[in-house]
């Protein structure tokens, strides 16, 4: 039965709960949304972890159903059985792992199974297919296999099985959390094309920056709606963005400080280029005219005699060798490592970042070149297991996924019982570990692994790794897919190691954030080959070589040099928004000072 | 590099031949999925009933030839086999000194020839040639499967077996679930080898040795599995949720009522090569036969 509006999203009054594990405490996810998503929006749904978006999201395409209350697709009820074939053919839905949502293994067979749920021809699939793969640029790789693709292929293949169906709402669960920037610029700009063509774009977000191009912004908290309107206004109250713990995108942030100094600072900004219009207007005096590079400031360096822990000599891998699916990973690599050093590795996806941590664990080696770890061949520490594992530990990828004993206390100790400690020995290194990752012990030893939150159970993988010791510690994307609370508290747990105790760190990451506020250095990594180097300011002043490589600069980086443009006198290698603030402060008051 | 490794190489993708498809598009990739199982059954019968080492030596050829028609690298075609090497040759060496009794009684006819006797074991040529047979059909039927998989995707499989087995229907089978659960059982294969491989990188950076060698390893094997299994499990049940929600977003109700991209219609040379492979496979049991 049809009713209501035609051409909208209409939510009343719905309530989710969930029902607890063996009929425990039962969750209520959402508590009375009432919503109207008019077609042809750009929407975006923000809010901190457990704020109910998912849910919300789930129950537009009726793969939930209401507790109470009531959800409209154009007019289908989802409680009408009937209606769901329709219903699920207007909105489609994409979720942030692609590799969770491909059925087929094929390309084109998994963009083709939507269609095929529906009963079209298969000339009209066919044709859908083909169409939806040339939308997304993955027509040329229809034949692949996709558990061999990039995850940035992935969830465009994803998202081109979602546009088979040809949906009027293209819902996305979080559906650029786990890619690399370049990644997420095609989804993004691909999502912009789209709603230019009209579709209407529900997308779920933890990135703020996603959220400034949006028609409208919704934000939930505890399963109501906390606000809805447009972006300008959501960000320009920063009171209200503290209460539903998101923070808001680096533009904002940087005026909300700056309004300090500024009172007249327009309270509405939003981006990049409208903070640096705003403060070349206000800037006391005329703009200098100012192009020379200027010198660094705050510098971290490292002295320059410290012993190298790691050095990689044309380090050469391919996967799958002598087999069809040959893939070469890398290619004459080559870099050096000091000991107190925190070293980042930045580079596309497939690049090969994965593959040289792994390497220099010791995991693999190497079809040709040599790997040096504190002086010793690592071919010959390969044999002596255990010296191995307490000079090296690794943090793999979603390391969450990876814990296997049953309480918290057990896996942290898993790695030093592995090395034959005693008892007490081991006991403290689990204590140790687990409070310098921010899960007492007292509390959290006895937890079941799997109760905890996704960020808590990243926390203890973490604590699993230090618990060796290790004299270098490698982390393959630490803070992926983490919301911005946790991301801060393990980039805090690795900045104190470094600094109290001068633990060696590399750390693979596509978060450019991540390697301005952590590393002393940088490598950029392409196709196998690493193409640049250097102390993390000189790296990431280089704009356009980031960017030509799919990378970007820190969000503080790009500021300063749109401020630059404008003539403000700021330096151009400035790294995060404290420094950003503190410089201009100073040349505020040294410029009040001189007239 | 010749130094001995202590840590072994872990590339699990590596072993999984099954379900690797090679888009080569060649006439095999292209033909009709339900005609293509239907070659490849009378090719397995062939194979299966053979006795003599004459239509070994031509079916050996046959798989060549047909390797080199769906332009598949012959290396790749026989990986399977290097891997399965060892059992084969264990296999062998048992079937040499005891074989099956009748070929012994045909021995004491005096229709074979004594070649070799210690104690109870007599090696004879009727067991020799058995053992060539055995390890021939072997190596050909490990081949013909690669090659199968290596020119079909599993969602065409899928879809051959579902329509091989639609007259079945009626009487109550269900072809279409039967399908989809091999289809997604295929599509998880490699996924949770690499799912594995990262489980055992992981722990063996936690300091767990994998290294098989030195006294007790098998007991340190089994005693490392359950660490392994227990991830991988939480793993596999955490995927297979969200891919049914993910099947259920796409507008999957689990019904045949269901349309197929690739019902594509059967081609004159479909039938050509299915009646070229009925004839093979005559040919060869006529050749059997009179030897």
């Amino acid at each position: 039965m049809m009713t209501g509006n035609h051409h909208a999203i209409e939510i009343r009054e719905l309530h989710h709960v969930y029902a607890g594990p063996g009929g425990g405490d039962s969750i209520a996810a959402l508590r009375g949304i009432d919503l109207t998503l008019p077609a042809g929006q750009f929407v975006a749904l923000v809010g901190a972890n457990g704020s109910g978006k998912t849910t919300l999201a789930r129950h537009i395409n009726g793969l939930l159903l209401p507790t109470h209350g009531q959800v409209q697709v154009n007019g289908w009820d989802t409680r009408d059985r009937t209606a769901w074939p329709h219903i699920r053919a207007q909105v489609a839905l994409v979720f942030q792992r692609p590799e969770d949502q491909i059925v087929a293994t094929t390309v084109a067979d998994d963009v083709a199974f939507g269609p095929e749920n529906v009963g079209l021809p298969s000339e009209e699939i066919e044709r859908r297919v083909r169409q939806a793969l040339e939308t997304v640029h993955m027509w040329s790789c229809r034949h692949r296999l996709p558990h061999l693709l990039s995850v940035g292929q992935q969830q465009r293949v994803a998202i081109a099985g979602a546009l088979a169906l040809h949906p009027t709402y293209l819902l996305l669960d979080e559906a650029t959390a786990m890619l690399d920037p370049a990644g997420r610029q095609e989804v993004e700009a691909l999502l912009q094309r789209l709603h230019a063509q009209g579709m209407t774009i529900v997308s779920i977000t933890h990135r703020m920056e996603a959220v400034v191009p949006a028609d409208r912004v919704i934000a939930l908290a505890a399963g109501r709606v906390a606000f809805n309107g447009t972006p300008r206004c959501f960000f320009a109250d920063a009171d209200r963005l503290a209460e539903l713990r998101l923070a808001p995108p680096p533009a904002v942030a940087l005026a909300i400080h700056l309004r300090r100094y500024f009172p007249d600072l327009p309270t509405d900004i939003l981006t990049v280029e409208e903070i640096a219009t705003a403060l070349a207007r206000m800037w006391p005096g005329e703009p200098t005219d100012f192009s020379s590079p200027s010198s660094s400031l705050l510098c971290k360096t490292i002295a320059g005699d410290c012993p190298p822990a790691v050095t990689v000599e044309g380090i050469q891998y391919t996967y799958m060798s002598n087999t069809p699916l040959a893939t070469t990973a890398l290619m004459d690599a080559q870099m050096e490592i000091h000991t107190g050093e925190v070293v980042a590795l930045l580079g596309p996806t497939g690049a090969g970042k994965t593959t040289l941590l792994q390497q220099i664990a010791g995991l693999a080696s190497p079809q040709m070149g040599r790997i040096t770890l504190f002086g010793r061949d690592l071919e010959e520490l390969r044999a002596d297991h255990h010296t191995l594992r307490q000079w090296v530990g690794m943090l793999f990828q979603r390391p969450e996924e990876q814990l296997f004993e049953t309480y918290v206390g057990d896996d942290v100790a898993f790695g030093p019982r592995q090395l034959g400690l005693d008892r007490d020995a081991v006991r403290e290194r689990v204590r140790w570990a687990m409070e310098m990752v921010g899960l007492p012990f007292a509390d959290y030893k006895d937890r079941f692994t799997q109760s905890l939150s996704g960020g808590e159970q990243r926390k203890a993988a973490l604590a699993g790794v230090l618990a060796l010791r290790p004299r270098l510690l490698l982390l393959d994307e630490p803070t992926a897919g983490l919301d911005p609370q946790t991301r801060r508290d393990i980039l805090v747990v690795l900045e104190r190691l470094n600094q109290d105790a001068g633990q060696t760190i590399m750390i693979a990451t596509h978060n450019m954030e991540d390697a301005a506020e952590l590393a002393h250095r940088v490598y950029v990594i392409a196709e196998g080959e690493v193409i640049m180097g250097g102390p993390t300011r000189r790296v990431f002043c280089q704009q356009d070589s980031l960017v030509s490589l799919g990378l970007e600069s820190p969000a503080a980086t790009v500021i300063a040099q749109a401020l630059r443009k404008r003539g403000l006198p700021v330096p151009m290698d400035v790294l995060t928004l404290d420094e950003l603030e503190a410089v201009l402060q100073v040349s505020m008051k040294r410029r009040g000072d001189a007239l | 590099m010749s130094r001995r490794k202590r840590t072994p190489e872990w590339e699990f993708l590596r072993y999984v031949t099954l379900g690797q498809y090679l888009p080569t598009g060649s006439f095999i990739h292209r033909m009709h999925p339900a005609f293509k199982l239907l070659v490849f059954g009378l090719l397995v019968a062939a194979v299966t009933f053979s006795q003599t080492i004459t239509v070994n030596l031509i079916l050996l050829v046959t798989m060549v030839v047909l390797v080199r028609l769906a332009r598949v690298p012959v290396r790749h075609a026989l990986e399977g086999v290097r891997l399965a090497l060892p059992a084969l040759l264990v296999m062998a060496v048992f079937q040499v000194l005891l074989p099956p009794k009748m070929v012994t009684m045909a021995g004491s006819d005096g229709a074979c020839l004594s070649l070799w006797a210690w104690q109870r074991f007599v090696v004879t040529d009727c067991s020799l040639r058995l053992v060539v047979v055995s390890v021939a059909r072997l190596i050909e039927l490990i081949v013909l499967t690669t090659l199968l998989t290596s020119s079909t995707t599993t969602t065409e499989l899928a879809y051959g077996t579902e329509a091989l087995l639609s007259p079945c229907r009626r009487l109550g089978l269900p072809a279409h679930q039967l399908a989809m659960v091999v289809t997604i059982a295929l599509r998880f294969v490699p996924t949770l080898a690499l799912q594995m491989e990262r489980i055992v990188k992981a722990q063996t950076a936690r300091g767990a040795d994998f290294g098989l060698d030195g006294r007790w390893r098998f007991i340190r094997m089994i005693r490392r599995l359950l660490p392994l299994l227990v991830p991988l499990f939480l793993v596999s049940l955490r995927r297979s949720e969200t891919l049914v929600v993910a099947m259920a977003a796409r507008g999957y109700t689990g019904n045949a009522r269901r349309s197929h991209r690739i019902r594509q219609r059967v081609r004159p040379a479909d039938y050509l090569a299915l009646g070229i492979a009925g004839a093979f496979c005559v040919l060869m049991f006529v050749l059997d036969f009179k030897a």
